[in-house]
């Protein structure tokens, strides 16, 4: 008993160091940190206190109130229970009310969180399908938010009800076949009907054909959208993924005179690699010179990328990264080789293709989105569309839906001027995969054509002799990509 | 069988030996040691992990503040104190990865089938010590490995815990796939080698070395989710090594299992083609809905035995929980689909997977009806463990039956890949798991390490964490259902998602919460392993033969003759005794009026020294009486 005294005084004391160490190690700045870059520190900023803050104080309130109590409740329990012999806090009737409490305090959370964000239950649904999935959530949400209430009251009431007592036995009560056939039979039936009206309503969703629906294709990629119309032929140009170059062809399009030229250019990058490999003595000599002129202390991470270089090419890591990127090119350019006979490939289909940075819709227009990834898997996520599905490289998906709200509609029924709907990525695909998103606008039809009359095509008629034509930079707002970006091209002989 | 056999004719000379410390405590062969490393480990595992989870919750609630902790004790992964984009996914891959298979799956099955096969069926040993020996070594190096990924260059591993391909095949895609990959995979692939060691033991162990009189019906309901347990991991585990196998030939040999179509920034159009990175979604997901049952059938197995021990009640319905566990287990191998509803697989196989996931939740309902049938008119007492079972049954119906919309293709449309799916399984799979592992801990304690845990550090443990939980994942389901998607390390993307920006902190603050509480549990455990009160040899008052075994840990578990046993496990609050508890191992006349009785007065299932049958027959007879069609 001595010991264990001691033990737990020990306790008391490291938590509270611990408490006050952490407490003056983490001062508030740690919270609410002016820029240390700046030197001017702007006034009324030190004294604003944030959610942050707020937040921050009650944690270190709430911890030390648990402490104290801790403290407060061995303190006295050691004391009288040396004194009396008894025991003082009868743990089974603190246990038994807190779980009372905490069923009515979880019940008042949950009620509060279905009033407060009950709105939110499910955003405003968009498009025509979205009422069905509304409705089978609906179903779904009545029957198990019932069985949860019920459940979840039967538990801690009878956590409560049942507490132990003095001298009472429990009931030698094991098995009750009605029971069980009871709880068995009304879960399936209800199962049943959910599976039934579910199936109904995904077959209806996914396998019925709209034969009116317009096409548009979502390009994704690491990281960003694009969206191809079909032009006026109503056509899709083939693609793939081969033909790709981001600063002339982004999508791959078979465009006769660009994919010539991407394979003019792979062939000269073929051509330079294969000098490299041929002068990598040269090279490292000329590396090495460029090293000693360099030290540590004046160029730092440069001067240890360079000593990686050169390791690299000693070791043979370069030769052989030479020759995989030689293989690669290779292949790529039989593969170009192999299409650019193929007629039914470059028919031409694509040169009025238009691709653009937004995508538009007219209200109560069938639209399918056909989805094509060029790196990674991405996933087209439209919540007010009620819909999702995952973009595949090397895989055509679709996706068929009725948008039957305007953009304008919308903002007016959430009283929000600023709402917008948008298409982002619900796959992780990388770091910035928190930054894929595609605006989508929906308005009526005439507003529709004079937005897509301004979009250019990738191929403009009044000049089709010329060769290689940008097909970026339809937008106004599309950032410019510049091939300096990607090391498509890379040669040891560039750069230094 | 031999080897156990020699433990029990040696017993008596075992205990006399001295054993060096490395024989004793680091490459033990001793399953109750086994049991206390797997333990230890996965509580440090599970530290790390509740602490990278704090991490990166602090970024979800201030995105722009900065911490200068944070760069303290991150260094390069949070320059000036904001958390990198990179590191935010590595913090989620690992967070995942640590707590699905380090601590969940090894922690909890791995810590308790090991301490309670032999103990519950009355054998001295496992059926092979040296290979249950090796399943902790391997466990033990897949950790090491998948720490050590922390401190690539690179990073570790950053494409999810599932890590699909093709992010997680090219080097090039993010940091993260770089050789921090190929560190994860190989963790993996260690991890599932020891998962396997473990689970034929485990399954040859229930099935040949129970003591006489334990036949399978009356084996306690533990040994029953753990034997499921490990039949589901034995013919699981295997697929997700050969999906990984196939990943590492795509990563390293340049073959095209999973590539396809790939034209790569900053390096050009690939070579792959004809692979198909769906391919390997089938592959995973085949281990990985089995895998969520490996980790919630030892805990929903742990609750039973706690509830019905501390409500001083026969578990209601004891064929019925067998069968409903047998039901999970055969249903979840095929399910896999309603992991892939929207990845583009045809829409007819969407609905067949809608219906088989959603008949799960009819032997899932037929478990919580039983156990709140087990608590009405039962004499509760209150330890932490039963606390922690209670809360165990709260997170599997709360979380459970949001899978209910998870699992109808239809709402997992808008559903899939939100933080609603976020709640939903860290509800059902991580708080419930987490919870029945406590239970476990704190009702096993005794038996672990012959001292007491403090009760009352134990109750502040339980509610504190139980409020905790509940406040960080329930708000989450309301964020699922306006569309955030998870795995943002931002949400000022989208104007729409700031309203959820104060739900994010209060998250993040009860997140803090929880982590507070597990220092109280940490201490409790710690100080309790040397200074705790002294055990009784049956703290609880329980039936099975676990509380049998002296205090003092030896060598083959009894002193002299493994007890034998004469009734099941759950003959408590009996009318005829004046004892609210009845052990297996006491004998008397009446065998018990629940289940359990064996139907011939004859003689028991087969002896130590002389097995009846091979473990076919014995799962044979087993089923028979488990579902009575026997002819008798």
């Amino acid at each position: 008993m001595k010991k264990m005294k001691f033990g737990w005084s020990g306790a008391k004391l490291l938590l509270l160091a611990t408490l006050l160490l952490t407490a003056t190690l983490t001062p508030i700045s740690v919270f609410a940190q002016a820029d240390p870059a700046s030197d001017v520190i702007p006034a009324p900023k030190e004294f604003s206190l944030s959610t942050a803050d707020l937040v921050y104080y009650a944690y270190w309130v709430l911890a030390a109130l648990v402490l104290l109590v801790i403290v407060y409740i061995f303190n006295i329990g050691a004391a009288s229970e040396k004194l009396t012999g008894r025991t003082v806090i009868n743990w089974t009737k603190v246990n038994a009310w807190l779980a009372i409490i905490v069923l009515v305090a979880g019940g008042a959370g949950v009620a509060y969180e279905l009033v407060y964000h009950g709105k939110h239950l499910l955003p405003e649904a968009a498009s025509k399908h979205g009422d069905s999935i509304d409705n089978m959530f609906n179903w779904t949400f009545g029957f198990t938010f019932a069985v949860f209430v019920i459940t979840e009251v039967l538990l801690f009431w009878f956590l409560f009800k049942y507490r132990n007592k003095e001298g009472r036995k429990a009931a030698y009560f094991f098995h009750n076949n009605q029971l069980e056939v009871i709880w068995t039979i009304v879960p399936a039936i209800v199962l049943t009907f959910l599976v039934l009206r579910g199936y109904s309503t995904w077959h209806a969703i996914t396998q019925t054909p709209e034969p009116k629906a317009k096409q548009i294709e979502v390009f994704g990629y690491q990281f960003g959208w694009k969206a191809r119309y079909a032009g006026d032929d109503n056509k899709f140009g083939e693609a793939n993924f081969n033909f790709i170059d981001p600063a002339t062809n982004e999508l791959g399009l078979a465009i006769k005179p660009t994919v010539i030229a991407l394979r003019d250019t792979l062939m000269a990058d073929t051509h330079r690699l294969g000098n490299d490999l041929r002068n990598l003595s040269a090279i490292l000599k000329k590396k090495a010179e460029d090293l000693s002129k360099m030290s540590l202390a004046a160029d730092g991470k440069a001067y240890t990328d360079l000593m990686q270089e050169l390791e690299d090419i000693r070791n043979g890591n370069k030769a052989s990264e030479l020759r995989k990127m030689m293989k690669r090119k290779g292949v790529q350019i039989q593969r170009i080789n192999a299409s650019l006979g193929n007629r039914d490939m470059f028919n031409e289909a694509a040169n009025d293709d238009k691709i653009t940075t937004e995508i538009h819709l007219i209200k109560d227009q069938p639209y399918t989105f056909r989805y094509r990834a060029r790196d990674v898997i991405h996933s087209a996520y439209m919540p007010h569309f009620r819909s999702q599905m995952n973009v595949v490289p090397g895989m055509m998906t679709s996706f068929t839906f009725t948008p039957t709200k305007t953009t304008k509609q919308m903002q007016d029924e959430l009283k929000n001027p600023e709402f917008q709907f948008y298409l982002f990525c619900a796959k992780i695909c990388g770091s910035a995969h928190y930054n894929m998103k595609i605006k989508i606008v929906v308005e009526s039809e005439s507003e529709y054509n004079a937005w897509i009359e301004k979009q250019k095509r990738v191929i403009e008629p009044v000049q089709p002799e010329a060769p290689a034509a940008p097909a970026t930079g339809t937008d106004t707002t599309a950032t410019p990509k510049t091939a300096k970006n990607n090391n498509a091209r890379p040669s040891l002989a560039m750069g230094n | 069988m031999s080897t156990a056999a020699a433990h029990g004719v040696h017993a008596d000379a075992h205990e006399h030996h001295h054993e060096s410390f490395i024989r004793k405590y680091i490459f033990s062969t001793d399953h109750k040691m086994i049991s206390r490393q797997f333990l230890i480990t996965g509580i440090v595992m599970g530290v790390i992990g509740m602490v990278m989870s704090i991490l990166f919750r602090l970024q979800l609630a201030w995105p722009d503040q900065k911490f200068a902790i944070l760069e303290m004790l991150l260094g390069r992964w949070a320059k000036g104190g904001v958390l990198d984009a990179n590191f935010y996914m590595a913090l989620v891959t690992i967070h995942g990865t640590i707590m699905v298979f380090y601590v969940l799956t090894a922690g909890l099955s791995g810590t308790f089938s090991n301490l309670l096969i032999p103990l519950q069926c009355g054998a001295r040993d496992m059926a092979s010590p040296f290979m249950n020996m090796l399943s902790y070594w391997f466990f033990f190096l897949s950790s090491v490995v998948l720490c050590w990924s922390f401190f690539v260059e690179t990073g570790p591993a950053s494409a999810g815990w599932t890590v699909y391909p093709p992010l997680s095949a090219l080097e090039k895609a993010m940091p993260g796939s770089g050789f921090g990959m190929t560190l994860w995979l190989a963790a993996i692939a260690l991890f599932i080698v020891s998962s396997l060691l473990g689970g034929i033991n485990y399954i040859s162990t229930v099935l040949n070395m129970r003591t006489k009189g334990m036949s399978m019906n009356r084996l306690p309901l533990t040994i029953w989710a753990f034997f499921f347990t490990a039949i589901l991991g034995l013919l699981s585990f295997p697929v997700l090594l050969g999906a990984a196998l196939f990943l590492i030939f795509d990563r390293s040999f340049g073959t095209s299992f999973y590539l396809s179509d790939i034209w790569l920034n900053g390096v050009g159009a690939l070579e792959n083609v004809g692979g198909s990175p769906i391919l390997y979604q089938h592959l995973f997901w085949f281990l990985g809905h089995p895998e969520v049952y490996i980790i919630l059938m030892p805990a929903l197995g742990i609750t039973s035995e706690v509830i019905a021990t501390n409500a001083r009640k026969p578990i209601f319905g004891y064929t019925a929980m067998v069968i409903s566990l047998m039901g999970i287990s055969v249903l979840s191998f095929i399910v896999w689909g309603h992991h892939m509803f929207i990845t583009g697989m045809n829409p007819f196989l969407g609905s067949v997977f809608m219906f088989l996931t959603l008949v799960i939740a009819v032997p899932s309902a037929v478990k919580v009806f039983n156990y709140l049938t087990t608590l009405w008119r039962g004499n509760i007492q209150f330890t932490p463990a039963m606390l922690f079972a209670i809360g165990l049954v709260s997170f599997f119906i709360s979380g459970g039956l949001t899978g209910i919309y998870l699992g109808n293709a239809a709402l997992d449309i808008n559903l899939h890949d939100s933080y609603f799916v976020v709640a939903h399984f860290h509800l059902v799979m991580g708080s419930a798991a987490i919870f029945g592992m406590f239970s476990g801990i704190y009702h096993w304690f005794p038996k672990m390490f012959g001292r007491m845990l403090n009760n009352t550090l134990g109750y502040f443990h339980f509610w504190l964490t139980f409020i905790a939980a509940y406040l960080v994942f329930f708000p989450m389901h309301f964020m699922g259902l306006a569309g955030v998607p998870r795995r943002y390390y931002a949400f000022s993307v989208i104007p729409e998602f700031n309203v959820w920006l104060e739900v994010n902190q209060l998250i993040t603050v009860a997140a803090i919460l929880a982590g507070f509480a597990q220092v109280l549990f940490l201490w409790n455990f710690f100080y309790s392993i040397f200074r705790g009160k002294k055990s009784t040899e049956n703290p609880w008052k329980a039936n099975t033969l676990e509380w049998s075994t002296p205090v003092e840990h030896i060598h083959g578990n009894w002193p002299g003759e493994i007890p034998t046993v004469y009734r099941g496990p759950y003959e408590y609050s009996r009318e005829d005794r004046e004892e609210d508890y009845y052990p297996q191992y006491i004998p008397g006349e009446d065998e018990g009026h629940g289940h359990g009785a064996p139907k011939t007065k004859t003689a028991p299932v087969h002896t130590e020294d002389a097995p009846a049958a091979t473990g076919g027959n014995v799962l044979f007879s087993a089923l028979k009486k488990v579902f009575g069609f026997s002819p008798r």
